[in-house]
C-alpha cells in the first residue's frame, strides 16, 4: 500500500466534514472519491496533501506522514483552478515547478513537452488571463504534473471541459498511470470514474458508504437493471413486488429492482405468459449505485 | 525550507521590480526628486543667466555729521557716496530709488530707506549704526582700543546642565533626523503594509494560493513574501535616495556638505535602519495576515484599515513628543511595541534616554514582534483556505480552526 488513510477524521468546530475514512490505495492505481458537493472530497485531499491537519487519524504516503518536507512527491489539481493571471504560462510554471525542487532546465523540458502534447505551444509568452477556459485548465493540468510527481490528486479534473479536451486530459491520465503514478480523483461524471478507475469510495456527510472494486461492487451490487422487449402486455408488473422503478418506453420497458432473485421471479412469470424478444439482466451503472447511496437528498 | 523561501523571495521581489508600475513609479518619483533640487539654480537661469548686479545704495547725507557718516559707509561694500547738488532741480532727478537718506543728529539718526530689499535691510541698518558709533565715539575722544573693545562682538558657547531637559543638546541635525525618520515608517507601514496585504489577498482571489500552499509550507510563504517585498522596498529607497544625493551633489557643495554635517549622524542611522526594520517585520507580518483573511483584493483596504489607524496613532503621537520627548506618557507609550520604532527612535535621537531602558524596549519589541508573527503565520495559514465575506472576529476564530491540529 502506498497511500493510507487511517481513521482520518476532521471537525471543524462542531462540523465533523470527514468521519473516520479508513483507505489504502495500491501503488500505481486509480483511486475514485464520488460524493456530493460538502460531502467532504475536497477536506480530504487538502488532508492529505498536508494543508489541513487531521484532528485525529493519519494520512501516510509510503508509511510516512505527509508533510511540507516532501510535497515535491505530489501533484494538485485544486476543485477551484487558479494560477496567476498577470504570469505568463512559462513564468509561472517556472515558479511553481521551483517550489516542487525542479531545476530550471528539466522544468521548461518537460513544459515543451506537455505544451507540444496539448497542441499549446503557442500560449508559452502569453499571460494566463489571455487564454481560453479549455487551454487555462491544461495549464493547471500542467502545474500538477509537470514535476512527475508519485501520487497525483485530481479534484473535479474534468469539470468545464468539451468532449474534445476532456479525451485529451483522459488520455493523460491514464498515461501518467501506465507510468506508474497513483492517481486519486474525484468527479461528478459518473462515467469518467467507470472508464478509469479501479477503485471507489463514496461519501456522503463525510462519512464512506460505499467503498471496494468498482468491479466488484458493481457485480454484487444487490439492485439490478432490467430491460423487457415483448408484443404482450406486461399489466402483470403493476403488482410484482421487488420493482423499484419502471420506465417505459417505445422500445423496451426498464426496470430496476431491489436484487436478482426478482429478477428471476420477473423472467419466470413474463415466460409462463407468452413470447420475449429480449429479457437482460443488467449490472447497475456507478450512477444508479451513487443515486442510491448518497443521492436522496443534497446535502448542500 | 529555506530554498522554498528563497524561491518565493526572489519571485516575489523579481516580480515586482520588473513590473511597470514599479519602473514608472520609482522613475517618476527619482526625476521628480532630483529635479526638486535644480530647481534654484533653474530659477536663476530663467531670471538673467547671471549672478544679479551687486547691490548699490546710494547714500545721501544730511545730518549733523554734514556728510561725514556718507563718507565713511562708502568706503564700506555695496555703498556710494552721492552728493546732492545746489541746483534743487537736479537734486529732484536724483536717484531715491536704492538709496539712504540720513538726517538728524547723532543722538538721534534717522536713516529713510528707499527701495531697499527686504532681505538687505538688517545688514544696512548694522553697517550704519556701527558708522555712527564710530563717529560718535570718535567725537568723544575715546581711543583706538576702547573703540575696538566696544564693537567686538561676544561669542557664545552652549553647555547642558545636568540633569536638566537635555532637548538642547540634541542638536537641530538630530532633531530632523528623527522627524524624517518617524515619518519614514509611518509611509513605509502605509505603502508596505498594503501592498504586502494586497499581493496576498490578490493570490487568494486568483485561487493560485491553494496551488502554493500545497507545494510549500504558508509560513515560509508569508516570510518570503514579506523579505521580497522588503527588498523591492529597499532597491526603491535606494534609487530615490540616489537621485537626491546626485540632484544635491549637482546643485553645488553647499547643501551635501549641509547634509553630512549637520543631518547625518551615523549611530542615528543605525539605530533608524534597526527600528525600520523592527517596524516593517511588525506591521508586514500583520498585514500578511488581514491579506490572508479576505477573499477579494477588494476588500484589503477594508481589512487593513485597523492597522492605518495605528500607524497614523504612532505618527501623530510622535509628532507631539518630537516637542516634548521627556512627558511621563511618551515614555511609557514607547514600551508599546506598535509605537515603539518611532517613539524609542524619537527619544533616543532626542538624547533622553538611557541605555539600559533603550535596550530594555528593543528586547519587548523584538519578541512581541516573533510572537505578533507566529501568531500571525498560524491565522495566515487557515486564512489561505477560507473564502467568503470578511469578518475580523470571524475570520480570525475560523482561521485559527483550519490551521488548529486537535479540535
Amino acid at each position: 500500500m502506498t497511500l493510507e488513510l487511517h481513521q482520518l477524521h476532521k471537525t471543524f468546530g462542531a462540523h465533523e466534514a470527514v468521519k473516520s475514512l479508513e483507505v489504502e490505495v495500491e501503488e500505481g492505481a486509480m483511486f475514485g472519491m464520488l460524493g456530493s458537493n460538502g460531502a467532504g472530497k475536497t477536506t480530504t485531499f487538502r488532508m492529505i496533501l498536508g494543508l489541513l491537519d487531521p484532528s485525529h487519524g493519519s494520512a501516510l504516503w509510503k508509511q510516512e506522514r505527509i508533510g511540507y518536507h516532501r510535497t515535491h512527491l505530489f501533484g494538485y489539481l485544486p476543485e477551484e483552478r487558479g494560477l496567476f493571471p498577470k504570469l505568463t504560462v512559462k513564468d509561472q510554471l517556472i515558479y511553481l515547478m521551483k517550489l516542487n525542487k525542479m531545476k530550471r532546465p528539466d522544468i521548461l523540458t518537460a513544459m515543451d513537452y506537455w505544451l507540444d502534447r496539448f497542441q499549446i505551444q503557442e500560449y508559452k509568452d502569453k499571460k494566463v488571463e489571455e487564454l481560453s477556459k479549455g487551454n487555462q485548465q491544461k495549464i493547471q493540468f500542467m502545474a500538477a504534473v509537470l514535476h512527475r510527481p508519485e501520487l497525483l490528486i485530481l479534484d473535479e479534473p474534468f469539470s468545464g471541459l468539451d468532449p474534445v479536451n476532456a479525451d485529451m486530459l483522459k488520455a493523460a491520465v491514464l498515461d501518467l498511470q501506465r507510468e506508474g503514478t497513483t492517481i486519486v480523483f474525484s468527479s461528478h461524471q459518473m462515467r469518467n470514474v467507470e472508464e478509469l478507475c479501479d477503485d471507489i469510495l463514496i461519501l456522503k456527510r463525510g462519512e464512506p458508504v460505499l467503498q471496494g472494486h468498482l468491479s466488484e461492487i458493481k457485480r454484487s451490487y444487490d439492485m439490478k437493471r432490467v430491460s423487457i422487449k415483448t408484443d404482450m402486455p406486461l399489466d402483470f408488473l403493476d403488482d410484482a413486488e421487488g420493482i423499484l422503478e419502471r420506465e417505459d418506453t417505445k422500445l423496451e420497458t426498464r426496470l430496476k429492482v431491489e436484487n436478482e432473485a426478482v429478477a428471476e421471479k420477473l423472467f419466470h412469470e413474463a415466460a409462463s405468459r407468452g413470447f420475449l424478444r429480449k429479457f437482460e439482466l443488467e449490472e447497475p451503472s456507478l450512477h444508479d449505485i451513487f443515486l442510491d447511496k448518497a443521492g436522496e437528498e443534497n446535502d448542500d | 525550507m529555506m530554498t522554498n523561501f528563497w524561491t518565493t523571495f526572489l519571485h516575489t521581489a523579481g516580480r515586482r521590480i520588473r513590473s511597470k508600475a514599479f519602473m514608472i513609479s520609482t522613475g517618476i518619483m527619482a526625476l521628480l526628486i532630483f529635479g526638486f533640487f535644480q530647481v534654484p539654480a533653474l530659477l536663476d537661469a530663467a531670471g538673467g543667466g547671471e549672478d544679479p548686479e551687486p547691490l548699490q545704495v546710494y547714500v545721501e547725507d544730511h545730518s549733523a555729521f554734514e556728510g561725514e557718516a556718507a563718507e565713511r559707509l562708502a568706503e564700506r561694500d555695496g555703498f556710494v557716496f552721492y552728493e546732492p547738488s545746489d541746483d534743487a532741480e537736479a537734486d529732484a532727478d536724483a536717484p531715491r530709488s536704492g538709496g539712504v537718506v540720513l538726517s538728524g543728529s547723532p543722538a538721534s539718526l534717522d536713516a529713510a530707506f528707499y527701495s531697499i530689499p527686504a532681505v538687505e535691510e538688517g545688514v544696512i541698518e548694522q553697517d550704519i549704526q556701527q558708522v555712527k558709533d564710530q563717529l560718535a565715539a570718535e567725537s568723544a575722544g575715546l581711543p583706538e582700543e576702547d573703540l575696538e573693545a566696544l564693537t567686538a562682538p561676544i561669542s557664545v558657547e552652549r553647555v547642558p546642565v545636568e540633569g536638566e531637559t537635555q532637548q538642547a543638546e540634541a542638536g537641530s541635525g538630530e532633531y530632523w533626523m528623527v522627524y524624517i525618520l518617524v515619518f519614514a515608517i509611518y509611509l513605509i507601514v502605509l505603502t508596505f503594509g498594503s501592498m504586502i496585504a494586497t499581493e496576498v489577498a490578490t493570490e487568494k482571489s486568483s485561487r493560485v494560493m491553494e496551488l502554493i500552499v500545497s507545494s510549500i509550507n504558508p509560513v515560509t510563504q508569508m516570510f518570503g513574501k514579506l523579505a521580497g517585498i522588503g527588498a523591492a522596498g529597499v532597491i526603491n529607497l535606494s534609487i530615490l535616495g540616489g537621485a537626491a544625493l546626485a540632484g544635491a551633489w549637482l546643485t553645488g557643495e553647499e547643501a551635501v556638505q549641509f547634509f553630512f554635517d549637520d543631518i547625518l549622524n551615523l549611530s542615528l542611522i543605525g539605530f533608524a535602519l534597526l527600528f525600520i526594520l523592527l517596524g516593517y517585520f511588525l506591521y508586514g507580518g500583520i498585514a500578511a495576515m488581514l491579506g490572508a483573511l479576505v477573499s477579494r483584493a477588494e476588500e484589503v483596504n477594508q481589512a487593513i484599515q485597523p492597522l492605518i489607524f495605528l500607524a497614523m496613532i504612532a505618527f501623530f503621537l510622535s509628532i507631539i513628543a518630537l516637542n516634548i520627548p521627556d512627558a511621563t506618557v511618551f515614555r511609557v507609550l514607547s514600551y508599546v511595541p506598535f509605537f515603539a520604532p518611532q517613539l524609542l527612535f524619537l527619544r533616543i535621537g532626542m538624547g533622553t534616554v538611557p541605555g539600559w531602558e533603550a535596550a530594555l524596549i528593543i528586547l519587548i519589541l523584538v519578541v512581541s514582534a516573533v510572537l505578533i508573527n507566529i501568531a500571525a503565520a498560524r491565522i495566515y495559514k487557515g486564512g489561505v483556505l477560507m473564502y467568503g465575506k470578511f469578518s475580523f472576529k470571524e475570520g480570525i476564530r475560523q482561521a485559527l480552526t483550519l490551521s488548529r491540529k486537535e479540535s
